[in-house]
């Protein structure tokens, strides 16, 4: 039987064009890894059609100890305050191997 | 009817097949790399083909060109920006980020133009070439301090907690003058420039012999791309629509004026000119708002640039800047 251990993984859906500030925010808040993905699709802003740099969207998953949670949302929250669509979501998982999740990128 | 032979200009038609094919909802799809591929080609190609040519122009009209494309650059989005603001249709900030769409340009509607122009066998001047590199930018710039003028004047003058964007002035001027586009298009016209006669011929059939096809193919996904937007016209609305047809008017006779006025161009450069003053960007512009100005809707400056103004350019526009150009030219 493998044990798995909780941690939470944190999905954040954007414009590509916050990639940068996205890998910063995920770099300064201490997490071991992310995994971004191209998508495209439709809401508030219109149709996102992935064919330009400007209307394709990206995908980030984050996973990340339970308390290093909250700082990573006061940054999501902060780009929400200046305007910027961004859908955010978490989610609790179950991981094999917890020790990698505890090594900061940039640590 | 040479205006109709005009538009069976086959990276019309191949436009029109893409438009075609999304309002019929063909399953037709280009990768997405593809149409990265498609704009750097065309950029290289253009800016070997140019800078070849610029090579012997004459430094006081390059100078020239380039003083008046910063002058389009900046006039256009404030006259943009004024008629959005009468419209009442939108606030100041998506006003802003539409506004710098229209100071911008556009290099697809440049090279139909050209492609347009090789057709009817009419040589043009070299120099609009310059001022497309040069207008990249500067709109960017004028689109950024309207937006933050707009957002002082909504908070009395004093910048409201979390709603100064998260981009810095200087950050965004680098990002406007090294924009990928703009880079790649200078330094493909400054390589040209300088390489030997003999190198750049040996670069066929690269630089003219497949210019034609794959714009074409270009042609061809942004039609799809114009046929996706299409579908979110009424989110503009028809006042905003109208704004996406007159404003290449107004900027076209601008530039007619500039290119046989102020640059004393033929009826070739004038009409380029007036396509430069008329199209609207989509490429460095969009990015650049979404950064600095994340209050405005892209589906509002997107559906105008690319479903509205470039569809009208690249079928009604070009013809009609010619003839223009045409009357001013004949006229002096």
């Amino acid at each position: 039987m493998h044990r798995l251990y909780p941690e939470k993984l944190v999905t954040v859906i954007t414009s590509e064009v916050l990639e940068d500030r996205l890998v910063k925010a995920v770099r300064k808040r201490g997490a071991s890894g992310y995994t971004l993905l191209r998508a495209c699709g439709a809401g508030s802003e219109g149709l996102q059609s992935g064919m330009l740099w400007v209307d394709t969207n990206l995908l980030l998953k984050v996973i990340l100890p339970p308390e290093r949670l909250p700082g990573l949302l006061d940054d999501l929250e902060a780009l929400s305050a200046k305007g910027h669509h961004l859908t955010v979501f978490v989610s609790d998982v179950g991981v094999l191997g917890h020790e990698k999740f505890e090594q900061p990128l940039d640590g | 009817m040479s205006s109709l032979s005009n538009l069976l200009l086959p990276p019309v038609l191949f436009f029109a097949l893409g438009f075609l094919a999304r309002l019929i909802k063909s399953d037709l799809r280009f990768p997405p790399d593809l149409a990265s591929l498609l704009s750097i080609y065309l950029l290289v190609a253009i800016g070997l083909h140019g800078g070849f040519e610029l090579g012997t122009a004459e430094l006081g009209t390059a100078l020239a060109s380039v003083l008046w494309a910063l002058g389009l650059g900046i006039v256009l989005p404030l006259l943009g920006f004024g008629l959005l603001m009468a419209t009442r249709r939108v606030d100041g900030l998506n006003a802003a980020a539409i506004a710098a769409h229209y100071g911008s340009v556009s290099a697809g509607t440049f090279l139909t133009a050209i492609a347009y122009l090789g057709n009817l066998g009419l040589d043009y001047e070299r120099y609009p070439l310059i001022m497309l590199a040069v207008m990249e930018s500067p709109a960017i710039v004028i689109g950024l301090v309207l937006a933050t003028w707009m957002r002082r004047r909504a908070t009395g003058g004093r910048p409201a907690p979390g709603s100064e964007p998260d981009v810095r002035f200087s950050e965004l001027v680098h990002e406007a003058f090294t924009n990928g586009s703009v880079v790649l298009l200078i330094g493909a016209m400054a390589i040209g420039a300088v390489a030997s006669p003999k190198a750049v011929t040996s670069l066929d059939p690269f630089v003219s012999g497949i210019f034609m096809g794959m714009l074409c193919l270009f042609l061809l996904d942004m039609g799809m791309e114009a046929g996706r937007r299409f579908g979110d016209f009424r989110r503009v609305g028809v006042v905003l629509g109208a704004f996406g047809l007159l404003m290449p008017l107004i900027g076209g006779t601008i530039g007619v004026a500039v290119g046989h006025y102020g640059l004393g161009f033929g009826v070739g450069g004038t009409t380029l000119v007036a396509v430069l003053g008329a199209s609207a960007s989509y490429i460095a512009v969009p990015p650049a708002m979404r950064l600095a100005v994340p209050e405005a809707n892209p589906s509002f400056y997107l559906t105008l640039a690319l479903g509205v103004t470039f569809p009208f350019n690249v079928v009604v526009g070009i013809p009609l800047y010619h003839h223009l150009a045409e009357l001013v030219v004949a006229a002096a």
